[in-house]
């Protein structure tokens, strides 16, 4: 039978191999649930056995012959429970890394496969490729709340951050925050003023500096960056 | 002709006569037009003789640099930031204004891009400078939140979302682990032996290479021995032994 092989701390051990796939391959895999559920049962059984071997000898005094076996509870606990926990704070953090890759457009990112038929009528399935796919199905409800709550701490910050900054200077506070788009990509400093830009999905009229530009699917604009850099983030335009 | 022969005529401890060079001008002009003239400033990155103020976008690089570079939350630069920002937005403004006068000439037009790209990539570093910022704070949230001395370091909308950020994750925690585990494992703060804390703290163990901006006092090894940090040398160290050297804007990690 397979459960004779089992030990304690198995389970964990394949939650942080999970982990580590997900690191590897930088994929969000799909929330665990079971996993996560059958651990917090070995928990519970866990606890169970350890209240049991310490109920057996009340006796402050003597030494507890069962000791070794209390410890040995004890620390499959505490590795299960941090097992856990690591688990979860891999994947915040990849959802993190996730919110930001496309800009902080927090309805985008969760309703990657729903946001298709919005869309639907011009382009099909053609943004399948450029979005990571189906993100809400991967996440427990808990982590969408997380998320959600994340952001509205965010735009507070970004609300706040400069106001204070500013406030320092003399006159219109606010106006530093729209100057400096936090969202745009950290990776590499801009080289050019201009891009070249291919329409991946019809994102209507954009003001520009150049006036208004309909964007529509298949067309291509030379196009000043910081124009359009979070249309390029969130999937609607191509670099060329 | 003569005047430009006559500044190239050095003698060993002379300055040249034709008075500051146009770049050391450009340098200390308070609101010079062209921000391309800040990246002159730094033509010996590690080089050796800089006497003249830094500008501030200058400025803004080593802290960008010693943030990123470094293990701990390193003290905001609220104030340059907003200096160098109102610089940014009266660039922009001057250069709307530019563009729209028909009268700019063709090499009007080049000097107006070159501006722009420049307003672009000081941008970029503010960007970074928050980000990297951001990514610690969130890192260290727990820790941030109830260790009073860091809160000197941040500004307050930093401060709010770190504490924000700390609450999510433990809330985040709760909800999807422990609250289904029995009472007696619920704690966040379990201090076990042998085992990390469950609070991350910044690693000031970490090393990290130093470079002195000046003459430094000499600093204090683990090992008990000390060694001076002369200007211009770089070293690699644990972070805690070069701290208060880089809180003093002496050395600089590069």
């Amino acid at each position: 039978m397979a459960a004779a092989t089992h030990q304690y701390g198995d389970l964990a051990t394949q939650l942080l191999v999970e982990s580590r796939r997900s690191t590897a391959t930088d994929t969000l895999l799909k929330y665990n649930d079971v996993l996560v559920r059958s651990i917090v049962r070995e928990q519970r059984q866990l606890e169970a056995l350890l209240q049991a071997a310490l109920a057996a000898h009340p006796d402050e005094v003597a030494p507890n012959p069962l000791l070794p076996t209390i410890l040995l509870y004890q620390t499959a606990i505490n590795r299960n429970k941090r097992c856990l926990l690591a688990y979860h704070a891999h994947r915040i953090d990849r959802l993190k890394d996730l919110y930001w890759s496309v800009g902080g457009a927090l309805p985008l990112l969760l309703s990657m496969p729903s946001a298709a038929p919005a869309h639907a009528n011009a382009d099909g399935q053609g943004n399948a490729a450029a979005a990571p796919a189906d993100v809400r199905s991967k996440l427990s409800p808990h982590e969408v709340d997380f998320l959600r709550s994340y952001n509205t701490s965010i735009l507070t910050l970004r609300t706040e951050a400069f106001s204070s900054a500013a406030s320092m200077s003399q006159d219109d506070a606010g106006a530093l925050t729209e100057d400096v788009d936090l969202m745009a990509p950290v990776v590499k400093p801009p080289k050019d003023l201009h891009v070249l830009v291919r329409v991946v999905r019809d994102c209507g009229v954009v003001h520009t500096e150049q006036g208004a530009i309909d964007f529509r699917r298949g067309h291509r604009f030379l196009v000043r960056r910081a124009d359009v850099e979070h249309l390029i983030v969130q999937g609607f335009l191509e670099e060329v | 002709m003569a005047d430009w022969l006559e500044g190239l005529d050095l003698e060993p401890n002379d300055r040249p006569r034709a008075g500051p060079s146009f770049v050391e001008r450009a340098r200390h002009a308070p609101d010079d037009d062209y921000p391309i003239a800040d990246d002159f400033g730094r033509p010996n990155l590690l080089g050796a003789v800089e006497e003249e103020e830094e500008t501030p976008f200058q400025q803004l690089t080593r802290h960008w640099m010693n943030e990123r570079q470094a293990p701990d939350i390193l003290p905001g630069q609220e104030m340059l930031l907003g200096r160098i920002l109102d610089h940014v937005r009266k660039q922009s403004d001057d250069v709307q204004l530019l563009r729209a006068d028909p009268d700019s000439s063709e090499d009007e037009h080049f000097r107006i891009m070159l501006v722009q790209t420049e307003i672009e990539r000081v941008k970029f570093v503010v960007r970074s400078y928050i980000r990297t910022r951001l990514y610690k704070i969130e890192k260290y949230a727990r820790w941030i939140s109830t260790t009073a001395e860091v809160h000197e370091k941040l500004s307050k909308a930093e401060l709010d979302h770190a504490r924000r950020y700390a609450r999510l994750t433990e809330y985040h925690f709760n909800q999807s682990v422990l609250q289904s585990l029995p009472p007696q494992q619920r704690s966040l703060e379990d201090d076990m032996a042998f085992m990390p804390p469950m609070i991350p703290e910044p690693d000031k163990l970490r090393p990290v290479f130093v470079h002195a901006r000046q003459e430094c006092p000499p600093v204090r090894l683990p090992d008990g021995t000390s060694i001076a940090m002369e200007k211009g040398r770089i070293s690699l160290t644990p972070y805690y032994i070069v701290e208060q050297l880089l809180l003093r804007g002496e050395v600089e990690l590069v």
